[in-house]
């Protein structure tokens, strides 16, 4: 059965699942529960509830020793951004020990912030950076963009064996979608198409997955067919279900709401040039953010995100090009 | 607030003695051979050893137990060896074959053996400061009477993860024992040229928590410092910090041109090398006599040549196995 | 030497006090007489003021100060056009930092005033190289480095004063404690206050002095930051020095979404603990009236004077609120400049 939740609260209640299924999951971080009268104190005691200090480095590192020593740790971390204070716990440490030991140790952890928080806070708490923690080996991106992905995929993240980055957008948390009851889980590295279409291939994230579908209804009234697809996980990514709608479509806009140098639709693209390339009937176009820290100023703010606008003058941009030579 | 005790003169039993004693030629011999190897081009990679500092490994690590946790730096053979990692294993692992402890994937940084509890070693100095006080964390939580050593020296008490981890083992009174090995130098300078704090246990005067100096040389001072730290851990109460003055004989790396050496010191601290001084001490003691003395050095290179032996008809791993362990699943649980 | 504080100095003390408070009380107005004019996240200094002004007013012309994006106070005392820095929070383009900055990152650097860090404890190595600069520099410029209790706790606090300690730098580490990290309580976050200890405690890891001041009283802080200023500025290196404070607001604003109106909800010591009593008690001691009582009783300041001051402070404010309102909003295409320098 499913019901309608709040993207926040489903988190909320998938993290709360897990640590009632299984005694290893521990939850703390900057501001958990610093009250006992807190749901998750009740259900857990303070051995498994902790609120801890501003120490984003002691805070991931001990996440990384609990693992190792058997534990599942969720860590909140509130901002993505807080993360750069302990880039060396989370990319060079959680991810690589597995490795190193030869395989002999793994590192289960979930890392859970959230990004893009275009909502007036300038230039230190707006960023989508998820690009950052893609080139990482070891290390795997979630992205959800609705209320039961939110879930699902949190779920799956605590029970992954290795450090999982789980990056909820922060434009979203109060989205409500159904969400179902129970135990749920949203595999890693499996695409959803979010609408189909025959025309044009939209890859989109996190919240431009809603702005390209606001792009599509736009687009249909064209008639103009296109297919939308979220790949809810970043690494592992879903390749093959990408370069079949390509396939069908032969042309493509990849949705980032990173700055263009180094973002996730690079990578995309590139994958899709490699192993898609006599599918294109056009260039691959990108739509992203513009090449700037985000300021603080609303008009300003708004100009470098990418929107339906912007997403919806690509595809007609891409299917109106010329035919590219297989 | 911090209380001072000294553990200059202690006794220890003589079979204790034997052990550590015995324990630290191995490390000694492993090392000696090591350097040798590395200059042969049959180990790889950036070799960082303890000679001169074996004391400390064997008196902390031969009073823990297998499910008692340890971390420590860059400079981890004794730790490991004294733990109990077989030496065949660690050898392996240095030549890089698939008998290594992490079948050859780690190398001399990376040192992770979960059987004995070597819970891991870190190329970034203080990088694993805070894991250390996960374990404990890990220990707590669980409920028993475990206790977690944190190897690291007096370099990583100046990264910002030092004060993040002391301060939350204080807090939350973790049974967590911090050893630092004060070598004197952090990297290739002199610790002078890094803080104005010259004894380590002084950093964390602000935490009221016990913490102790030692001459890491006087193996039965460092034994006698720790158990009564850990006869305290045991019973559920910590964070402690003992710090072992030691003194690094070899240069940072194998290879380190190591301008930066005082000829008086050096002397100095030969005269006190503690495999020296304790094998006397037994002497005197009338624990073994020159013969058998002699003879556990004799036996400790024995051992690290089978070692070698044995390590050497490891093959190399399969090469996909770099690609195959990127991620763990469900089917790898720790050994 | 310390200046002797006079009757003079004493009010320009109060008054700027008072302009901080007025400022920021139309700051948390603006929430509600302007819905979504203000956007973000807004951090006020309320009950700080003292600590904020008995610090600034041991500042020379020369002296630098870094801070948190708690910082609408410090450029209010130092005399930056308060039209300037509401049209920055305001996000207009004629705002001090052209509406790229906003409430979290304000910066006038020819007063000295050479920025913020968003991120907790990220500015104060930051100040430390600043400090470095002034020692370099060698014109006796010393750089005041503020921050939060909870900031203590980050890495960057103990690798930055390890390092101004060894150096001697001219730095003053001005520690606001006002003893919550948004929501939680310093006693569950700290070693020492858990231990009942004053957080000044930590400097003795890095061999600099450590003082506790009630930051509610501008002249004890005057005193106390102005030894260690003095103490800096002659080359004998860092002190840090913690200052006492009660936020009297919520850490910020309402956290939403675009659209969901902002507001400031009660203290967390309220919120979260259901503790009024400890919150009342912090109002009851607010340093602004509490202030100006002391200057009065010691004839110091005339009511007459003080009630002057109230009303210019807020017709300045108003006029503040009036400039930021009218003034108008960036061109959008103006967030690609900048980027590089």
């Amino acid at each position: 059965m499913a019901r309608e939740l709040p993207y926040i609260a489903a988190i909320n209640e998938a993290i709360h699942l897990e640590m009632a299924r299984d005694d290893t999951v521990l939850f703390y971080g900057q501001d958990v529960a610093p009250s006992d009268d807190d749901d998750f104190v009740k259900a857990f005691s303070r051995d498994r509830v902790r609120v801890s200090p501003i120490s984003e480095t002691a805070e991931i590192g001990m996440a990384v020793g609990l693992a190792l020593a058997g534990y599942r740790p969720v860590v909140e971390l509130l901002m993505a951004e807080f993360m750069l204070v302990a880039m060396n716990q989370v990319v060079n440490e959680a991810p690589r020990l597995h490795l190193m030991s030869g395989g002999r140790v793994k590192v289960p952890l979930v890392l859970k912030a959230g990004y893009g928080f275009t909502a007036g806070w300038a230039g230190q708490h707006t960023g989508s950076i998820y690009n950052m923690f893609c080139g990482i080996p070891g290390l795997k991106v979630a992205l959800p963009s609705t209320a039961a992905d939110a879930k699902g995929l949190m779920a799956t993240a605590i029970r992954d064996d290795n450090p999982v980055c789980y990056l909820l957008h922060y434009l979203l948390v109060l989205e409500h979608g159904d969400v179902p009851e129970g135990e749920y889980l949203v595999p890693f590295g499996k695409a959803v198409v979010r609408r189909e279409g025959g025309d044009v291939t939209i890859v989109a994230t996190g919240w431009t997955v809603g702005r390209a579908l606001a792009a599509a209804e736009t687009l249909a009234g064209e008639g103009i067919a296109a297919e939308v697809i979220d790949p809810r996980t970043l690494n592992p990514l879903d390749t093959a279900t990408i370069l079949a709608s390509v396939e069908k479509t032969g042309r493509v806009v990849l949705v980032d709401q990173g700055t263009p140098h180094g973002a996730f639709s690079n990578v995309i693209a590139a994958g899709i040039a490699d192993q898609g390339f006599s599918s294109l009937k056009a260039p691959v176009k990108q739509v992203t953010a513009l090449d700037a820290t985000v300021a603080y100023s609303e008009p300003m703010e708004a100009y470098v995100l990418p929107n339906e606008e912007k997403i919806a003058g690509a595809v007609r941009q891409v299917l109106g090009s010329a035919p590219v030579a297989a | 607030m911090a209380k001072s005790r000294t553990a200059a003169g202690a006794k220890l039993e003589a079979d204790t003695g034997l052990d550590l004693l015995a324990t630290m030629w191995r490390i000694r011999c492993f090392e000696e051979r090591v350097a040798a190897l590395k200059r042969a081009f049959k180990v790889y990679g950036l070799i960082h050893l303890s000679i001169g500092g074996e004391g400390v490994a064997a008196a902390v690590c031969r009073q823990l137990r297998d499910d008692d946790g340890i971390y420590s730096g860059h400079r981890a053979h004794g730790h490991a060896i004294a733990k109990g990692a077989p030496l065949a294993k660690m050898m392996a692992e240095l030549m890089g074959r698939e008998g290594g402890v992490c079948r050859g994937l780690g190398g001399s940084m990376h040192l992770v053996d979960r059987q004995h509890g070597m819970m891991g070693a870190t190329g970034v100095v203080g990088g694993n400061l805070p894991l250390a006080v996960g374990d404990a964390l890990a220990a707590r939580v669980r409920g028993g009477d475990q206790v977690t050593a944190m190897f690291f020296g007096d370099g990583a008490v100046q990264a910002g993860t030092f004060a993040e981890s002391v301060n939350l083992a204080a807090l939350w009174e973790l049974p967590l024992i911090f050893v630092c090995e004060n070598n004197g130098f952090a990297e290739f300078t002199s610790r002078a040229e890094h803080s104005t704090i010259e004894q380590v246990s002084d950093v964390v005067a602000p935490y009221g928590f016990e913490r102790e100096t030692v001459d890491g040389s006087d193996v039965p001072a460092v034994w006698e410092a720790f158990r009564a730290f850990l006869d305290e851990a045991r019973g559920g109460r910590g964070p402690m910090l003992l710090e072992c003055l030691t003194y690094r004989r070899r240069g940072h790396y194998e290879g380190d041109p190591q301008q930066y050496r005082d000829p008086a010191a050096e002397a100095e601290w030969e005269r006190r090398d503690p495999v020296a001084r304790l094998q006397a001490h037994a002497v005197e003691q009338g624990w073994l006599d020159d013969d058998e003395a002699r003879s556990l050095e004799r036996r400790a290179l024995e051992e690290v040549k089978d070692a070698e032996r044995v390590a050497l008809e490891s093959s190399y791993p399969d090469p996909s196995l770099a690609a195959e362990l990127v991620y763990a699943t469900e089917e790898c649980r720790p050994a | 030497m310390t200046e002797k504080l006079d009757a003079e100095r004493l009010t320009w003390m109060y008054t700027q006090m008072v302009r901080i408070r007025e400022f920021e009380e139309r700051v948390k107005r603006t929430f509600e007489e302007h819905p979504g004019v203000i956007r973000g996240h807004t951090h006020l200094a309320d009950g700080a003021e003292a600590s904020i002004v008995g610090s600034i007013a041991t500042m020379r012309p020369g002296d630098q100060l870094m801070a948190t994006y708690r910082c609408h106070g410090y450029p209010i005392a130092l005399g930056t056009d308060t039209k300037k820095i509401m049209a920055e929070i305001y996000g207009r383009k004629d705002g001090l930092c052209g509406g790229y900055g906003g409430s979290m990152h304000l910066a006038d650097p020819e007063r000295g005033f050479l920025g913020t860090s968003g991120i907790v404890g990220q500015s104060i190595p930051q100040a430390t190289g600043a400090g470095w600069a002034a020692q370099i520099r060698k014109e006796g410029q010393v750089v005041l480095c503020f921050f939060g209790d909870g900031a203590s706790k980050q890495g960057a606090f103990h690798e930055s004063l390890n390092l101004a300690s060894l150096w001697k730098l001219p730095v003053v580490y001005v520690m606001e404690n006002n003893n919550y990290n948004v929501s939680t309580r310093s006693d569950q976050e700290d070693a020492n206050a858990a231990a009942g200890e004053p957080l000044s405690t930590k400097a003795k890891a890095y061999s600099m002095p450590g003082v506790t001041v009630d930051g509610g009283d501008p002249v004890a802080v005057h005193e106390t930051v102005g030894e260690a200023v003095d103490r800096a500025r002659s080359g004998d290196g860092p002190t840090l020095v913690e200052s006492k404070v009660y936020r009297l607001s919520a850490h910020g604003n309402l956290i939403a979404p675009p659209g969901v109106p902002l507001h400031y909800p009660e203290h967390e010591a309220i919120t979260t603990f259901g503790n009024r009593e400890e919150y009342e008690a912090a109002l009851r001691g607010d340093p602004v009236p509490r202030f100006r009582m002391r200057l009065v009783e010691e004839d110091t300041l005339d009511p007459g004077r003080a009630d002057q001051i109230l009303r210019d402070a807020r017709e300045e404010m108003e006029a503040a609120v009036k400039y930021a309102l009218d003034a108008a909003l960036p061109e959008p295409e103006a967030a690609l400049n900048h980027v590089y320098a």
